[in-house]
């Protein structure tokens, strides 16, 4: 299935660190995409702009942001998204993500993404910032599920759908981050395999997968570590749902050299099974043998 | 209660408790406005509503340490992780991020150490601070071209007097008292003392980019004061012959020698004539 968009497949593709500029820079290593940290680059003239610029020439890119706070109560900060179309333009973005989370308030950046309470009233609000962020960036906006580690009394509904009407209604694409999913699942007892098949298929672009850390009592979304293997079950059982959708390996703590995180990403290949495509209908036995002759003799002249 | 004021409500509380220096009972009972934790968050099969926001208070901290670490490895080291830690406690409660960018987090921050309480050496923990801030900035500056040879050829001789020369963007002129530059060499080369040896000594610091690389280029005064007229956008001609008219003038090996390392260095982007 693609998606609406048709947004293209761009293959398995690693999350852009400053600890692997090197490697890729002196060896452009045979990588299908790259996701970039847009804040990391709205603001510098020096190298990092620079190397993002040689990684550009040679690779697809798509930025993947944390400081839009789609779901502040603030104004959308008009600076910041004329800063993001432009880099957009300037590197060629494939698409333009962020998170389903707010980020501070009175103009003060927490830096973190925080949980909403799912609730009608956050739906509307929320998707009136969506089309506004769209708007702006003249682009679907992309959204990922957050990773949390709270829930509020007030939420009326769960948070796949809370997300799948923000998409429909929003008429925005979503990432589905995986590793978020199985960590919020953790954290807030729920079966992932019911979110993953809540999230409306044909609005899916992207993919993330990670590690993260279990502290026993919850778990972190760290990106810290190789992807579990039930992660992994969970990106087998979503990409049967929404066919091809480029997929991104994300790994910021402990970063291991880039070999190992290409490494991990590529694991990826092997859950990528293709949708069952539902078998032709099958007309009943009876149904068979009642058929004219006539009919039986066309189909074998033809 | 209209339901966008619900939720501004809630981010209000959420925000007072996550950004709270204390722990996260004292954030609770401190935030503003006053809501009741037990009845907006649901507690999980192992974790109760305070120690679910918790999780979120306690990154904040650790999210801000490690941003201003990056920025300023050198003070960090120099002043210990409890004691940095508490500067950035300190330091974010007053100027917190209003950035989608961490970048520029610490932008404040050599002004704050100079105020803040209970700082040991603090005139060398600012000037230390300053220098790294400067670094950064630079780190970040607008790429602009150098100087080349057939910019520098492409001017008349006789223009050369009424001549201004434009730096970089990526260029910080700085002045210090305090032996920080070389401190923060041997934290780079961990070959430092602990604590430094108390030096203090007038110092001039040029620290620019060049092929995206942050260079430091300690000049005496003679060419500090020469350098910051040509920065200022004095001509040329008016500036050599200031600097040939102070107490310490230069000899005419010692002009050539600085202008062929300021333009070998690539501080200048291009020669204005009027």
């Amino acid at each position: 299935m693609a998606n609406r968009w048709n947004f293209p497949d761009l293959g398995i593709g690693v999350g852009l660190r400053t600890a692997h500029y090197g490697a890729i820079l002196s060896s452009w290593p045979a990588v299908d995409w790259f996701e970039i940290l847009s804040e990391n680059f709205l603001d510098s003239g020096g190298r990092p702009l620079w190397v993002l610029e040689q990684i550009a020439e040679r690779y697809p890119v798509a930025l993947h942001g944390v400081s839009l706070g789609i779901g502040n109560t603030d104004p959308l900060d008009r600076d910041y998204l004329r800063k993001l179309k432009a880099l957009a333009a300037r590197v060629r973005a494939h698409w333009v993500s962020d998170h389903l989370c707010w980020t501070g308030i009175l103009g003060r950046n927490t830096h973190d993404l925080l949980p909403l309470p799912y609730t009608e009233a956050t739906l509307r609000h929320t998707i009136a910032r969506v089309r506004q962020a769209s708007e702006l960036l003249e682009r679907p906006l992309v959204l990922e599920n957050p990773s949390s580690y709270l829930e509020f009394a007030t939420s009326a509904m769960p948070e796949w759908e809370f997300l799948a009407r923000l998409a429909e209604e929003a008429d925005c694409a979503l990432l589905l981050d995986v590793n978020n999913v199985y960590v919020s699942a953790f954290n807030h007892s729920f079966d992932p395999n019911v979110y993953i098949d809540a999230i409306p298929a044909d609005r899916v672009v992207q993919y993330h997968i990670a590690g993260h850390t279990d502290l026993g009592t919850h778990i972190l979304d760290t990106h810290s570590d190789h992807a579990l293997s039930a992660v992994w079950e969970l990106y087998r059982r979503a990409w049967l749902r929404t066919g091809r959708a480029a997929t991104l390996y994300e790994w910021d703590e402990d970063v291991p050299e880039f070999a190992v995180v290409h490494a991990e990403a590529r694991k990826a290949a092997a859950y990528q099974l293709k949708p069952v495509e539902p078998a032709p209908p099958q007309e009943p036995a009876e149904r068979l043998a009642e058929r004219p002759a006539r009919a039986a003799a066309d189909v074998h002249g033809a | 209660m209209a339901p966008e004021l619900q939720l501004a409500r809630l981010q209000h509380f959420l925000h007072s408790v996550v950004v709270h220096g204390g722990t996260v009972d004292e954030a609770v009972a401190a935030a503003h406005p006053a809501v009741d934790a037990d009845a907006v968050i649901l507690p999980s099969r192992t974790l109760t509503a305070s120690e679910r926001l918790g999780i979120y208070h306690g990154m904040y901290l650790l999210r801000m340490e490690e941003a201003l670490a990056a920025d300023y490895p050198a003070l960090q080291h120099f002043l210990g992780a409890a004691a940095f830690r508490a500067l950035v406690k300190g330091y974010v409660k007053e100027h917190p991020s209003r950035s989608y960018s961490l970048n520029p987090l610490g932008r404040h921050l050599p002004e704050f150490v100079k105020v803040a309480p209970g700082r040991r050496r603090r005139a060398f923990c600012h000037e230390l601070a300053r220098l790294e801030l400067a670094i950064s900035e630079v780190f970040d500056e607008v790429e602009l071209p150098p100087l080349s040879a057939a910019q520098i050829a492409a001017v008349p001789t006789a223009a050369w007097e009424e001549a201004r020369l434009v730096p970089i963007a990526a260029l910080r002129l700085l002045e210090l008292s305090h032996n920080v530059n070389e401190y923060l060499r041997s934290v780079q080369l961990e070959t430092h003392d602990h604590p430094p040896p108390r030096r203090r000594r007038a110092a001039w610091l040029l620290i620019y980019r060049r092929d995206y690389r942050v260079y430091r280029l300690q000049l005496r005064r003679p060419a500090r004061d020469l350098f910051a007229a040509l920065v200022a956008g004095v001509p040329l001609g008016q500036a050599i012959a200031a600097a040939c008219a102070a107490p310490r003038a230069p000899s005419e090996s010692e002009l050539f020698r600085w202008f062929r390392d300021w333009v070998a260095g690539g501080v200048f982007h291009a020669v204005k004539l009027d």
